[in-house]
């Protein structure tokens, strides 16, 4: 559960994104699409708490994996600093992933911003079984999307959309989703990660749509584990366990969940 | 043969660290990590009598070397408790303490009677100091007739040893605790989380969804230290000590302030195996110092030198 990982390439693949290839073996071989690692930076009592990172790719074989991340804060600007041979004391994989079979007709993979780290793996375990594919990919600007091609997408359909128009479409990946719908030119199980908004998008218009649709949510996390309850997510209505309401921990029950089971 | 084994008045650990309530869930999710019967005890998540569903998110932010939460308590009220924990953490291997918390002083008292009838518990901490929920929580520990009068109600009901667990948002810590060992409680835990709040500035608004949370972690350590140390100097009572632990050095500080014995608790959440590698160390230190048990330093801070 916990380990030391070493860190053996450090890249810049888009701006403010940084792509990370770790080795440890035990989490190479039980990695699985849509978890989570929760990582120290450093050893002391600033940044504190761990950082919760989506597993980007694994490769048992070279006993690596990856993981992709945006700078944004305290932590994430240390980590960028890391250099080859530096450790990382990972704990995880954490979480429940993206449970796949059976699936029908093609996996629609929607990705908004940074939230294409845990599809890219994902991509890699349904691409490596036969699945057909296609790459939604929706990001503020093209500076900030990192090239598909470069992870494994040959043979991929891809599309882009920008809010600036920069690369793809203008607009957000979910009007570009719903484009394709629309025009009946699409139908699949919907898998996506991304900022919270475009993520509660994608609930409401599935309404119509119907399609299988799971995502991967972020929330504030303390232990990782389940341990605190600091991480929840609210449960839908259709999902009501003991008490009137009740949550979800997003560490342990998800980080990936149905679209019917949270309230966003 | 030196000997880390404790005594809280009724209360006998085998080892002076516990894990802290609301860190450690119900024991269960750390079990994969670390041995349970190496610690002293673990007090399980805070008790209500009816489930909880806690607060809205989010629940958590990270402060300069510390932490706010905002729970809220969830939990899954007596019954669940009793029905979907406690058979496992009747076998865990180390002693089990329940953390109980009410609206009113009958909640209390309901939950000090039907705990007290349960078997493999090994005592009740008595939460008083809770800054996350609306109603009971800290008001019962925030004043000294309002502490008495529960106590008054619940310790007869209690037939396991009882701790109090006392709030550090408090201006007369040592007065709440003399109440407590006037009315019978067999210890005091010090201490729960400081209320605080952060302000997310883009939003312009207080970050938890609770908007106030209790703050834990190194920031607080000092500030636990010393009402332990108050404490201890004012009111003959054993103390468990806690705030902001993550090293052997810091608990020492801690026991030689006076406490009996020490819970860890945002600590765990950085490095989940921090208990039994605090244990090693006081083992280690003991025997540097050449000292046979760990009683020898408790309240050494106060001794003229
Ligand atoms: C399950 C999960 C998977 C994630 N996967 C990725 C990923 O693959 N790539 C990536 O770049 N980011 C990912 N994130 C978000 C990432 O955890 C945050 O960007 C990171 O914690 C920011 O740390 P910081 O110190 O740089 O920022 P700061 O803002 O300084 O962090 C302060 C505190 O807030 C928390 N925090 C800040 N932003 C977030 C956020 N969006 N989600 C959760 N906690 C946050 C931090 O963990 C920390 O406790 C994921 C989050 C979760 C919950
Ligand atoms: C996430 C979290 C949940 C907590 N829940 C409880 C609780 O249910 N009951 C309680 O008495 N204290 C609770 N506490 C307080 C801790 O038990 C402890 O008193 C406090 O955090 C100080 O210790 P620390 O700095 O080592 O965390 C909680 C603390 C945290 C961080
Ligand atoms: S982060 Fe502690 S329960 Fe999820």
């Amino acid at each position: 559960m916990q380990a030391e990982a070493i860190v053996r390439k450090l890249e810049k693949v888009a701006e403010d994104i940084i792509y990370l290839k770790l080795e440890e073996k035990s989490i190479a071989q039980l990695a699985l699409p849509g978890q989570f690692l929760h990582i120290r930076i450093g050893r002391g009592v600033a940044p504190l708490l761990r950082r919760p990172f989506s597993i980007a790719g694994a490769s048992p074989e070279e006993k690596a994996f990856s993981i992709l991340f945006r700078v944004s804060g305290e932590g994430t600007r240390l980590m960028s600093g890391l250099r080859p041979g530096d450790r990382m004391d990972c704990l995880g994989p954490l979480g429940r992933g993206f449970h796949t079979a059976p699936l029908k007709g093609a996996a629609l993979m929607v990705a908004g911003g940074i939230g294409i780290a845990p599809l890219l793996f994902l991509a890699q375990h349904l691409l490596g079984a036969g699945h057909k594919l296609v790459f939604f990919y929706g990001a503020p600007s093209a500076g900030e999307m990192v090239c598909l091609e470069r992870f494994l997408f040959n043979g991929a359909e891809t599309w882009l959309a920008t809010e600036d128009g920069s690369a793809g479409r203008r607009g957000t990946v979910v009007d570009l989703l719903e484009g394709f719908f629309l025009e009946g030119r699409i139908s699949g199980s919907v898998f996506a990660c991304g900022p919270r908004p475009m993520l509660k998008a994608l609930q409401e218009k599935n309404e119509q749509w119907k399609m299988p649709l799971k995502f991967s949510l972020e929330e504030r996390m303390a232990c990782g584990v389940g341990a605190c309850q600091g991480c929840v997510v609210a449960s839908s209505p259709d999902f009501m366990g003991w008490g009137a309401r009740q949550y979800h921990r997003v560490c342990l029950e998800g980080p990936v969940f149905d679209a019917g089971e949270v309230l966003l | 043969m030196t000997t880390l084994s404790t005594v809280l008045g009724p209360l006998e650990l085998s080892c002076p660290v516990l894990a802290a309530s609301g860190t450690f869930g119900f024991g269960e999710e750390y079990s994969s990590m670390l041995d349970l019967s190496e610690l002293g005890g673990v007090v399980v998540k805070g008790l209500t009598l009816e489930p909880r569903w806690g607060n809205p998110p989010p629940r958590v932010v990270e402060t300069p070397a510390g932490m706010l939460n905002a729970i809220g308590l969830q939990n899954p009220g007596l019954e669940g408790f009793l029905e979907r924990e406690m058979p496992r953490l009747r076998h865990c291997g180390t002693a089990v303490i329940v953390n109980i918390n009410g609206e009113t002083e009958e909640e209390f008292a309901v939950l000090a009677r039907e705990l007290s009838s349960v078997e493999g518990l090994a005592a009740l901490e008595l939460n008083v100091s809770c800054p996350n929920v609306p109603l009971g929580g800290i008001t019962f520990g925030s004043s000294t007739p309002i502490l008495q009068k529960l106590l008054k109600k619940v310790r007869p009901l209690c037939r396991l040893p009882l701790l109090v667990k006392l709030s550090p948002n408090v201006t007369d810590i040592a007065g709440l605790a003399r109440v407590c060992r006037d009315e019978g409680a067999d210890a005091v835990s010090l201490i729960n989380t400081l209320k605080g709040m952060v302000i997310d500035t883009a939003a312009k608004t207080p970050l938890l969804g609770n908007k106030t949370g209790g703050l834990s972690g190194p920031a607080i350590r000092p500030v636990a230290v010393r009402m332990v140390y108050e404490v201890f100097q004012e009111v003959n009572i054993p103390i468990i000590g806690m705030g902001g632990i993550m090293s052997t050095e810091d608990a020492l500080q801690f026991f030689m302030a006076g406490a009996r014995a020490v819970a860890v608790g945002t600590a765990n959440f950085v490095e989940p195996r921090i208990m039994p590698q605090i244990i090693s160390g006081l083992r280690a230190y003991l025997e540097e110092e050449d000292l046979e048990d760990i009683g020898s330093v408790i309240g050494a801070a106060h001794r003229e030198t």
